[in-house]
This record gives structure tokens, C-alpha cells and sequence, in this order.
């Protein structure tokens, strides 16, 4: 549904000029929740507003629902308005001197997409039953709150029922609670009407819960795509192992058959093949999955270790355990009886440690 | 006992806590009097005359006669019309080189950006009068250089143009309004989020019709607020009238109190100017209520922007030419032709056009003949003004937005609003109620004559910019770094000192040295208020011109805006790390 190729832009900044996008390649099905995730300055807002046409690209392909909107070297470049989507922005952009009912219905009456007058106000009624602001139409935009003006700006995105939806931190600006019943309702109404989207966010959490597809990305370039739970499980390189979740770090040098020296002893691990012995690597490890035991337990893979800090979290804790002058965070579940200075068995599974050289 | 002592001691707290309380309160309640009476005197001098007849001072009982003679000469709507249609007229030329350079600073590629900035700062600085009179060494009938040089090449009998009418008053004066235009213009644009713009490109809306349905409403709130501001100046406004109206016998309001109060025959009748006044006050209340009101409007129309993102800019590709030409035409108009005419006009014997013999004739004669016409008082005297104006109305700006940014005292509100009251009272009819003032007590107000009394002219006048300024300078310091300042163990005088003082030092010297520069360049309230004692440099170039003395004229008007952009340049200058300093904005 979203064809993007072959993607760059620079920008003229006051020291030079910023590459903000470096050869950015995607493809997002239809009806798919794709979800760029990265750092301030990653260039995922770039992407985003070439998507939209906001920005021109300096070279690349873009294709929305098998139309050719952008190619610099055919001359193709499609407006913004006439291109089939809706947008959502971080700021909600509602405008402020129209009512609700006005600023859904500005689409459906003003843009290229418009309808027959007759259908207008039940396409507004729709969409204002789709995110449940029944009985808001005729409030100035002015009298919202952040959490309706969201749910408004939705709706004028949705209004004239776009092939893609693009949307810009849509809940950046909302507090935590909101946040969090906002994101649940977001996947439930782009599922209901099969809209594919297009979502940028900084937010790991939100992109793992929103996205049926995540692309990491970092300086202008995409670093993996996949689903969540792939991108959790397997970052492919050390930015998206730190990035998406947390990771113990530890520098260490591979011996042979699968041992790597490290400050914390010898570790046992998985390798990929095409790391020979002697080199240096980084491992990383998932708090979760950091065994400990209060038990003194002898194996190859466990070592003692002394509890620093506990951070009680309620359904979890998260420990800092002291083990052979290194410190690593150690995730158990909350009602966890292990209380600071006591001692552990720390215990490694060589298959969920992760290499990147 | 050391329950007892404790108790002392929260008592002894509390009682602090309510004195500095009550401290604060009292204060603001000083401040709010003495604001009061600088504001509400002269005005109140005005009403007081309009209902008097006779000399200032003379114990006459009060009377309507002055508003029957007036408002019974059919006389007087002819100088009302002329007044609005002058008015209309100036905002109209403002606005129509304002929103076209608005746009094309705000949201296109054109060159020259920066230099451009600078040159409309630059206007502000040469004087309206001065303007007024290089435009009528080109366009006047009789001396006019243009019509010289028309009636030569085209052998024409008599002279093909004209500035001496409504037309021509209001297009210098239109001119003269847009460099401030802009900068009011281009805030309000600048506030504006540009997402709701590119809200209506994604739901398929073409630019054309996003610029009429979304930018052209949103920013109308502002265009009539800059409107209602300029129409409002347009009224109060003196030297345009004075210099082309007058000879011209155009009428409006300012020149006609002014004509009231110092005739050149017969005696002055401040009666009558008080009734004309009257009507000029009002006028000026209900603008700037109406001003108040659009303003607020704007305010809710400006959102919090997600990011601080500019929209791209559009590429005027083939179109930088003729949008550059555009501009340039208008600095022409503002900037150098003025300046030109005048540096032509100051080194030749008498105005001719260019020719060999003109530049054979070329002197400097009239430059180095400045001080034997004018002596050394006029200096003096504008140099006072130039420290003192700025320092009383700095000093007391910033105490009163103190009160209104900072405090919890309950009349804060009202304090504001007293400050900003004399944007709308016309600096002609503060300078006449002042003048009165003086005549009539003498004894319990011995400032008449005095350089001081256009002193205190000046500064009533410029505190409603004054305060306007504080204020947003005061709010940009966040409250929290003063109290993280406190909670560091810092003392209230030693927070002020290290924290606050130094935040805001920058923004409080740049509009110390703008109110310097408007004293310095003041003609209306001076001229106003002039005797032989408190002469400055801008009433003797009006007396100069009044005497027909161009090439002195013109001497003196070069050597007023060269020092003007001497001390905005070397500011600029020295504290270009500090920013703003210098910039109109």
C-alpha cells in the first residue's frame, strides 16, 4: 500500500548541511500498522512528511496504494493535497475558528476529496461515532481538551476514508493515562476500518503495542523492520538491542567453541559463525531473563552475586546484583523476598544472550 | 520557655509575612496612584479646558460654550471627515505594502533577507517629518525637484504633481506606518502553528483555498488588531498634517488643536482645542478598546506548537525578481530616496537639479554653519531628553509589570490596563493638557517652559510601550528560576540581583535605548510644549523649515538620522552576543 524507495533528504543547517535521510527503504502493506520508531533526529518525522508530501526528497520513489506520488528523476511529484491520505500531527493542528462539526467537515466540503453535500453531515456523524464524540459537533474547537482534540483530529483524518493514515506522535501531548487508553482505542479503530498507517513515535512501549510491523530507525537510516515481538527478541544490532527494551552490556573476547572472556568470568553463549576467536564483542543479556537464586547452586553458567539496589515496581522489581565487580539489572517478578546486601546465585542461559561484534 | 520562644518566633514570622504582605500591597497601591495621576491629570487638564473660556489660570465658571461653538460650525465635520479619510487612507497604503512584505519575509525564498530586516528597522528611525519634507522637495509645486525636472523635459506650463492633498498626506504617512506594521504583522504569523496549515493540505484542500479558509481567518484577528492599532495612530498623528496639511489648509484634528493653541496670530484658545479634543479622546478610547478586544481574540487563536519546525519555504524561482523589485521600490519610497534628497539638498547653495553647475556648487557650508544657527541648548537639551526619558519610563515600567507579572495583589489587573491607556491618548492633547497644566498652575507645577515638562510628556506617553515590553520580558523569566534561587539559599535582593536582573538586563536595555532614539526624534509633544528655553534639535529643524531654510534644513535632518543610525549600528554591534539589542521587534 506504502512503497518507499530508495528515500534521501538533506537539509541546509547552519554548520553545513544534515543528512537527514540516507537511502530510507519501506513497504507497508495493506491494512497494516507500521510503526517508525527512533531517536529526536532519526529522520522518522522526515520520512513521515515525505510520505505526506510536507518534504521534498532530494532523490527516491514513494508509491501510495500503486500511484507513483513521488520520483525526482521522472519529475513526478504529487502535492500534498492531492495525494489519498489523512494526518495526524503531534500539535493535533485543530483549527481554532471552527466548531468540531466544521473542522471534520472541511475535507469532505473544501479538499479534493469532497462529497455531495447531502452525505456530509452523516460522514462527519460517522467519523464522530468512531472516536465516540457524539454530541460535540457543534463545540468551538477552541473549548477542547488535549484529549478530545486528539480524538477530533482523528476523525477529520479518517472523514474521507483515506487509502493511508499518517500520523505525527499523536500522543506525545497527553498525559500517561490518557496516553495509555488512547493507544488501546488506536488499534482498535484503525483495525475497525482496515486503514492502512503509517506512525511515528519515540516511544518504545508504543511502538511495540500499536505496530504490526516496527522499522528502528537511527541517523536517517532504518536499522531492522519486523514485528514487535521479532524486533524484541533478535535486535539485529547493538542501537536496536539498547533502544527497544532494556540490556545488560558486557565487553568480552571470544575463545573458542562458544566461550567468551569477560570481567564477569567465562560466559557460555550461542556465537554466529562468522566470528572467529580473539575478537572483541559486545554481549547483552535482557533483565528478565537473568536468573537468580537464593540458593548457593554450583553450575557452569551461575556465579555469586550480592543485591545493590532494589527498585520495587509494584508487579515487578528490578535489582542491581554486584557480581565479580560488574553490575547487572536483574528483572523478577514483584513479590520477589530478596532485599539489599543479601547474597544470590546469578544464574545466565547461554541462549538468550545476544553477540554483536 | 522554649515552647514559648518557638511560638514567639512564628508569631514574629507571621507578622513579617503579613507586613511584607500588606508591603506589596501598598506599593502597587502607590504605583497605581502615581500612574493615576500621571496618566489622568493631562487628560483631565483637557476636559477641564474644554470647559473654560479665557486665558490658562483665569477663574472662569465652567461653561459649555466651547462645545456649542464647535460642534455647531458645520466647519467641524468637514475636519472630521478629513480626519477619518486621512486616516482610512494612510491604513490602506500600510496594509497594502505590509501583507505582500509580511508574506514574502514569512514564507518565501527572497534574497536578502537579513539586509532587508535591517533596512526596515532603519525606517523607524528617520523621522516622519523628515520623510514629509524630502517628499516635498520632490513632489511640492513650486520648488519640487520632480516637477522641475517633468516641466523641463515635457515643456509642460505648470507643474504635473502635486503632494499638497489628502492623497499625498496619506501615502507618506501610510509609508511611514508599515516598517511597524510588519513587526507587529510578522509576530502574530510567527505565532501561528504551521501544522493547521499543512492540516488542511493532507485533507486534500488546495493551497489557494487553505490560504483563504485557514491562514487568511486565523491570522484576521491580527491584521484587524494591527488595522485598529494604525487607525488609531493615524488620528493622534501631527507631523504629516502640520507639514503638508497646513500650508495645504487640509484641516484634521491634531493640527487644528495645535493651531488652536499656538496661533501664529491672535491668542490661543485652549477651549476650543479642549472641545476638539474631547472628540479626538474618544475616538482614541473606543479604538483602543476595540484594539484590547482583537488582541485577546488573536491570543486564543494561537496554539502551543508541537515543534518549533518551519514550514518549508515556498520558491519564488522566476518571481524573485519582480518580489525583490517590490521591496526595494518600497525601501525607496521610505529609505533612501528620502535620504538622498536630503544629503543632495544639504551640500548645494540653493535646490536645483543635478547638473555641472550644481555639482560644481557642491559645499559643505551649511553643515559647518549647524552650531552658530542653533548654539549649543538644543544639544543639551536633547541629550537630556535622550537619558532621562527612557530611565523614568524604564524605572517605572519596570516596577509596574513587577506588580502585574509577578504579585498576587488583586488590582494587578487594573494596573495593566491604566499603563496601556496612553496608547490611546494622542501625544498632541497629553502635550496641550500638560501645557495647560502649567499655565494655569504655575505655583504647584513651575515646569512650564522647562525641558522637563516634554520630559515627563515623553514619558507618559511611551509607558504603555514601556510596560507592554516589561511585561513579556518579565514572563519569559519563569518564576521557578527565581524560586530555585531561593530554595538555594540566595536572599530575595541577592535573587534579584544574580537572577533576575541579569535575565532580563538585555530585553530592559533594548527597549531603554528604543524609547531613547523615539525622545530623540519626537517633534509633536515638543513643539507643542516649546518655548526659547527647552528648544531641541527636532523643533529647530521644524522652526528651520517653518523659516524656509532647506539647505539647513536638510543638514541638520542628515546629521539626525546618521547619529540615530550610528548609535543603533554600534550597539549592534557591541552586543551582538547579547542579541536583540537594536532590533525593533
Amino acid at each position: 500500500m506504502i512503497r518507499v524507495s530508495g528515500l534521501r533528504k538533506s537539509f541546509a543547517a547552519r554548520h553545513g548541511t544534515v543528512r537527514a535521510l540516507q537511502g530510507i527503504d519501506l513497504e507497508v502493506g495493506a491494512g497494516e500498522f507500521c510503526v517508525l520508531l527512533g531517536p529526536s533526529g532519526s529522520g522518522k518525522t522526515t520520512t513521515l512528511r515525505c510520505v505526506a508530501g510536507l518534504e521534498r526528497p532530494d532523490a527516491g520513489e514513494i508509491e501510495i496504494g500503486g500511484v507513483l506520488v513521488n520520483s525526482p528523476p521522472r519529475g513526478i511529484y504529487v502535492p500534498t493535497e492531492k495525494r489519498d491520505i489523512g494526518m495526524v500531527f503531534q500539535s493535533y493542528a485543530i483549527w481554532p475558528h471552527m466548531t468540531v462539526f466544521q473542522n471534520i467537515a472541511f475535507p469532505l466540503t473544501q479538499g479534493y476529496r469532497r462529497v455531495p453535500k447531502n452525505l456530509v453531515a452523516e460522514k462527519v456523524r460517522q467519523a464522530l461515532k468512531l472516536v465516540q464524540l457524539e454530541g460535540l459537533a457543534d463545540r468551538p474547537a477552541t473549548d477542547l481538551s488535549g484529549g478530545q482534540q486528539q480524538r477530533v483530529a482523528m476523525a477529520r483524518a479518517l472523514v474521507t476514508e483515506p487509502k493511508i493514515l499518517l500520523m505525527d506522535e499523536p500522543l506525545s501531548n497527553l498525559d500517561a493515562r490518557l496516553r495509555e487508553r488512547m493507544r488501546v482505542e488506536l488499534k482498535k479503530i484503525t483495525r475497525a476500518i482496515g486503514v492502512t498507517t503509517l506512525y511515528v513515535t519515540h516511544d518504545q512501549a508504543e511502538a511495540l503495542s500499536l505496530g504490526d510491523k516496527v522499522c528502528v530507525m537511527n541517523d536517517g537510516e532504518i536499522l531492522q523492520v519486523g514485528r514487535p515481538r521479532e524486533v524484541y527478541a533478535h535486535p539485529k544490532s547493538l542501537f536496536v538491542a539498547q533502544f527497544v527494551g532494556e540490556m545488560n552490556l558486557i565487553k568480552g573476547t571470544v575463545k573458542d567453541r562458544g566461550v567468551v572472556h569477560s570481567p564477569l568470568g567465562k560466559i557460555h553463549c550461542r556465537l554466529p559463525h562468522d566470528i572467529p576467536s580473539g575478537r572483541e564483542v559486545t554481549l547483552a543479556i535482557r533483565p528478565e531473563h537473568v536468573g537468580l537464586l537464593e540458593r548457593d547452586e554450583q553450575s557452569s553458567n551461575s556465579l555469586r552475586g550480592q543485591v545493590v539496589t532494589k527498585n520495587y515496581l509494584g508487579d515487578a522489581a528490578l535489582l542491581e546484583i554486584e557480581a565479580n565487580g560488574v553490575v547487572l539489572i536483574v528483572k523478577l517478578p514483584g513479590d520477589t523476598d530478596l532485599q539489599v546486601g543479601q547474597q544470590a546465585s546469578v544464574f545466565l542461559p547461554p541462549d538468550r544472550w545476544h553477540v554483536y561484534p | 520557655m522554649k515552647a514559648e520562644s518557638l511560638r514567639g518566633a512564628v508569631a514574629l514570622r507571621e507578622t513579617v509575612g503579613r507586613i511584607r504582605q500588606y508591603g506589596v500591597t501598598a506599593f502597587a497601591g502607590f504605583l497605581f496612584v502615581a500612574l493615576s495621576a500621571l496618566v489622568g491629570v493631562p487628560i483631565g487638564m483637557v476636559v477641564l479646558m474644554s470647559l473654560r473660556t479665557g486665558f490658562p489660570g483665569e477663574a472662569t465658571p465652567l461653561t459649555l460654550e466651547n462645545f456649542v461653538e464647535v460642534y455647531s460650525d458645520s466647519g467641524t465635520y468637514e475636519i472630521l471627515f478629513n480626519t477619518l479619510a486621512f486616516a482610512f487612507g494612510s491604513v490602506a497604503v500600510a496594509l497594502l505594502f505590509t501583507v505582500p512584505l509580511v508574506w514574502l519575509l514569512m514564507r518565501t525564498d527572497i534574497p536578502l533577507k537579513k539586509t532587508i530586516y535591517v533596512l526596515l528597522t532603519v525606517g523607524i528611525l528617520i523621522p516622519v517629518f523628515l520623510r514629509t519634507i524630502a517628499w516635498i522637495l520632490l513632489l511640492s509645486p513650486r520648488i519640487g525637484l520632480i516637477n522641475q525636472w517633468l516641466q523641463k523635459i515635457f515643456a509642460l506650463d505648470s507643474p504635473p504633481l502635486s503632494l499638497y492633498n489628502l492623497t499625498g498626506m496619506a501615502f507618506i504617512q501610510g509609508i511611514s506606518f508599515v516598517p511597524g506594521a510588519f513587526f507587529m504583522l510578522a509576530a502574530a504569523y510567527r505565532a501561528m502553528d504551521p501544522a493547521l496549515e499543512e492540516a488542511a493540505y493532507t485533507g486534500g484542500v488546495s493551497k489557494l483555498r487553505t490560504f483563504l479558509k485557514i491562514n487568511i481567518p486565523i491570522t484576521l484577528p491580527a491584521i484587524a488588531g494591527v488595522m485598529v492599532y494604525l487607525f488609531m495612530t493615524a488620528i493622534a498623528v501631527f507631523e504629516v498634517p502640520a507639514i503638508v496639511g497646513l500650508p495645504a489648509r487640509i484641516l484634521v484634528l491634531s493640527s487644528l488643536i495645535y493651531q488652536a493653541t499656538t496661533p501664529s496670530t491672535g491668542l490661543p484658545s485652549y477651549g476650543i482645542a479642549g472641545a476638539y479634543g474631547a472628540m479626538m479622546l474618544l475616538l482614541g478610547l473606543v479604538l483602543a478598546a476595540l484594539y484590547v478586544r482583537l488582541v485577546k481574540q488573536g491570543k486564543k487563536y494561537t496554539v502551543i506548537t508541537g515543534r518549533g519546525y518551519r514550514p518549508r519555504e515556498i520558491a519564488l524561482g522566476r518571481w524573485k525578481w519582480p518580489a525583490l523589485a517590490f521591496v526595494f521600490l518600497y525601501l525607496a519610497i521610505e529609505v533612501f530616496i528620502p535620504f538622498l534628497v536630503l544629503l543632495w539638498a544639504s551640500l548645494l547653495p540653493y535646490l536645483q537639479l543635478p547638473s555641472a553647475s550644481a555639482l560644481a556648487s557642491l559645499t559643505l557650508k551649511h553643515y559647518l554653519a549647524i552650531p552658530q544657527h542653533t548654539g549649543a541648548l538644543p544639544f543639551i537639551n536633547t541629550i537630556i531628553l535622550m537619558f532621562a526619558v527612557p530611565t523614568a519610563t524604564m524605572v517605572l515600567s519596570v516596577l509596574v509589570s513587577w506588580v502585574v507579572v509577578r504579585t498576587q495583589v488583586k488590582f494587578r489587573g487594573v494596573l495593566d490596563t491604566l499603563a496601556f491607556v496612553p496608547h490611546a491618548v494622542p501625544g498632541i492633547l497629553l502635550a496641550v493638557g500638560l501645557a495647560y497644566l502649567g499655565l494655569a498652575y504655575r505655583d504647584i507645577f513651575p515646569l512650564y517652559g522647562t525641558i522637563f515638562i516634554i520630559v515627563l510628556a515623553h514619558t507618559i506617553n511611551w509607558i504603555a510601550y514601556g510596560t507592554r515590553t516589561t511585561n513579556s520580558v518579565m514572563i519569559q523569566v519563569h518564576r521557578e528560576l527565581e524560586e530555585a534561587g531561593k530554595v538555594a539559599g540566595a536572599s530575595t535582593p541577592r535573587v534579584l540581583v544574580r537572577i533576575v536582573i541579569p535575565l532580563i538586563a538585555a530585553g530592559i536595555f533594548n527597549s531603554w535605548i528604543w524609547i531613547g532614539l523615539l525622545s530623540y526624534r519626537e517633534v509633536t509633544m515638543a513643539l507643542t510644549l516649546f518655548t526659547r528655553k527647552n528648544v531641541v534639535i527636532s523643533t529647530v529643524v521644524w522652526q528651520f523649515w517653518g523659516s524656509g531654510w532647506i539647505p539647513e534644513v536638510s543638514a541638520l535632518g542628515v546629521v539626525l538620522i546618521l547619529f540615530a543610525l550610528f548609535v543603533v549600528g554600534v550597539l549592534r554591534f557591541a552586543f551582538a552576543r547579547v542579541g536583540e539589542v537594536g532590533s525593533a521587534a
